[in-house]
């Protein structure tokens, strides 16, 4: 929680910065141009990327913020219902349907959040995960709307216009450039007010109201932001599997808690770190997945167990920090 | 009227259930400040225990209590020292280490069980009491009655003996607790193992009550979660006391309002606590906040 601040002197212009992630960003497409052709590869990859932008959608409060957030499944779960019952039922593009969906998951954070935002730590977390819980019974319950137990299909037409492609590696694309836009929004409010401000609370709520800062609202602004960008990630999501039934939607360890543990992995409220964490964390869960799947029931998730164990012990600035740290002692050194 | 007795006996007797799995659980966070989303698995580790008593040696549950709460505080003893005291002062990594504990219990059990449901019911839970023509289950008496008897155990624990008055000075003020000479981390070694033979009753009584399942730990810590948050934060009485209330809230709700939807009213109540009343109904006031301050 209270992680020492990045203070590396001077901080570069915007331009040199945008440029840098740029290239890390570019660099972390380079899998998808070796394996496109591989349809398997493929696929882990397209999660990869959306895990990516959905991890640093979450960093946004969860990192910058400070705001333990274990029901962010819900923000994705109205997204990707939304999109699908739009497209479904008034035939609406994803395209468009996406921004409606996330307007509604933005609005639905704001008002969890209003309460819960006067609970610290590890009370923020229980109550967000009371609330994914209390989402998935709504879920199941509401028939109508989500199709209940049984879930929603969304038919396979392919067409440009209705986000469903016969390729997978337009997924991929799609999701690669959707992690572009997130850690590019990252880019920019980490130098913005609102990114200081959330620093700052993260830092010492009690200085930061002290200090003039209207607490609520920063961490309601981030909040919304965070959330919207989480709906558009699960009305993506709903597009590319098809099928949306609450127990995967509103799984912890498969939603909610992992965009969390992809960020501790990769460097909690660090910009590239969620990125770093997908690109290891999805790929390794899809490998043990397919070799101890089959054997041992649960083994890869008893492995993610252990891992996420050893990082909160071991790797709490995640591997960003980890690299960060031997860079500074080696200049030091030198 | 004798639908509402019945109701009424059922959801007190839920509560109880409610009551025992979160008394452990507001200790622990009572004394160690620490949320720990592992508590069910400790429930469900004790239950699987306790079955594995009864298949393998044919010791029954209401014994099998004595062996399997002596191995849970071990369990916690392991927990506390190597995971948790580490921890001590960054809330954020022990959400972080509690919940990959509870994915790696809860998958380890899976994978040793291979997913096979395990059932101590057709032995224990049949036996029915009746009185005035109320009807209730034998187990889940018995589990109102040590719920009830660990309340008011714990209470008088805390409140005569030395030991217990120690646990309450490092609840009050970790720092000054330590300058009276109070070993701070010894204390946290012995709540935290507490807690989880405290578990580990629980565990050992719920056996005969339900199927036994890896996953069967998240139905205990979020109806616990919202004990913990309507009775107060840390709190021993608020935890029975908001144990019951919730048991007869969903016992109501499931009867006149619809089953399904039990866990939405489980956060009706939660989000009504949060808003007007954040510390519950008997905690300290405050306490939602003072979770997160220093305390070195």
């Amino acid at each position: 929680m209270r992680a020492p601040l990045e203070t590396a002197g001077a901080p570069p212009s915007f331009g040199i910065q945008l440029a840098r992630y740029a290239g890390l960003l570019a660099l972390s497409g380079v899998p998808l141009m070796l394996l496109w052709s591989n349809p398997y590869w493929v696929n882990v990859l397209a999660y990869t990327y959306l895990f990516a932008a959905l991890a640093a959608a979450w960093n946004i409060i969860g990192g910058f913020g400070g705001q333990f957030s274990l029901g962010h499944g819900v923000f994705f779960a109205i997204g990707s219902y939304s999109v699908a019952r739009l497209y479904l039922d008034l035939g609406l593009t994803p395209w468009l349907g996406i921004f409606p969906a996330a307007v509604l998951a933005t609005v639905v954070a704001l008002l969890i959040s209003w309460p819960t935002f006067r609970l610290r730590g590890p009370f923020f977390a229980i109550a967000t995960m009371a609330i994914n819980e209390a989402c998935f019974a709504l879920a199941n319950y509401s028939d109508k709307l989500t199709g209940g137990p049984r879930g929603i299909l969304i038919p396979f037409r392919a067409g440009l216009s209705n986000m469903i492609f016969i390729e997978r590696w337009k997924y991929a694309l799609l999701m690669f450039a959707f992690m572009i836009v997130v850690v590019l929004i990252t880019v920019w409010l980490r130098r913005a007010r609102l990114g200081h401000y959330l620093l700052a609370v993260r830092a010492d709520e009690d200085a930061a109201r002290a200090a003039g800062i209207d607490v609520l609202k920063v961490k309601l602004q981030g909040m919304a932001l965070s959330a919207f960008l989480t709906g558009i990630g699960g009305g993506l999501f709903a597009m590319y599997v098809r099928v949306l039934d609450p127990p995967t939607l509103f799984s912890l360890p498969d939603i909610g808690v992992k965009f969390a543990l992809i960020s501790l992995i990769g460097g909690i409220g660090t910009i590239i770190g969620p990125v770093v964490g997908a690109l290891l964390i999805v790929p390794l869960e899809n490998f043990l997945r397919g070799t101890l799947g089959g054997d041992i029931p649960g083994g890869h998730l008893i492995i993610l167990g252990a891992i996420l164990v050893a990082a909160s012990l071991f790797l709490k600035r995640g591997i960003v920090g980890a690299v960060l740290a031997t860079m500074r002692r080696a200049r030091r050194r030198a | 009227m004798e639908t509402f007795f019945n109701i009424l006996i059922s959801g007190i007797l839920l509560g109880g259930i409610y009551s025992l799995v979160s008394i452990g659980l507001n200790l622990i966070f009572g004394v160690v400040r620490i949320v720990n989303f592992a508590q069910g698995e400790f429930v469900m580790i004790a239950m699987y225990a306790t079955f594995f008593c009864f298949a393998k040696f044919g010791i029954g549950p209401y014994y099998a209590v004595f062996l399997v709460a002596p191995l849970m505080f071990v369990v916690g003893l392991v927990v506390q020292r190597l995971v948790l005291q580490p921890l001590q002062n960054e809330p954020m990594m022990q959400v972080f280490a509690t919940f990959g504990l509870l994915i790696l219990f809860e998958n380890s059990v899976l994978a040793i069980t291979r997913g096979e449901g395990y059932s101590l019911a057709g032995t224990y839970s049949q036996t029915v009491i009746e009185v005035f023509g109320l009807r209730a289950s034998f187990a889940r008496v018995v589990v109102f009655i040590a719920a009830s008897a660990i309340a008011l155990g714990l209470m008088l624990f805390l409140s005569r003996t030395m030991a217990g008055k120690a646990i309450r000075a490092v609840i009050q003020d970790r720092q000054s607790a330590r300058l009276m000479g109070i070993n701070v981390e010894r204390t946290y070694l012995l709540t935290f193992a507490l807690g989880a033979a405290l578990a580990g009753v629980a565990g050992a009584l719920l056996a005969p009550i339900y199927t036994l399942s890896p996953y069967i730990g998240g139905n205990f810590i979020l109806a616990a979660f919202a004990v913990v948050v309507l009775g107060g934060l840390g709190s021993v009485p608020g935890a029975y006391i908001g144990g019951l209330m919730v048991g007869l809230m969903e016992s109501f709700a499931g009867y006149y309002v619809d089953p399904a939807l039990k866990q939405a009213i489980w956060f009706i109540i939660f989000v009504i606590v949060l808003v007007v009343r954040p510390s519950g109904l008997m905690g300290q006031a405050g306490a939602e906040e003072v979770g997160l301050r220093e305390q070195t």
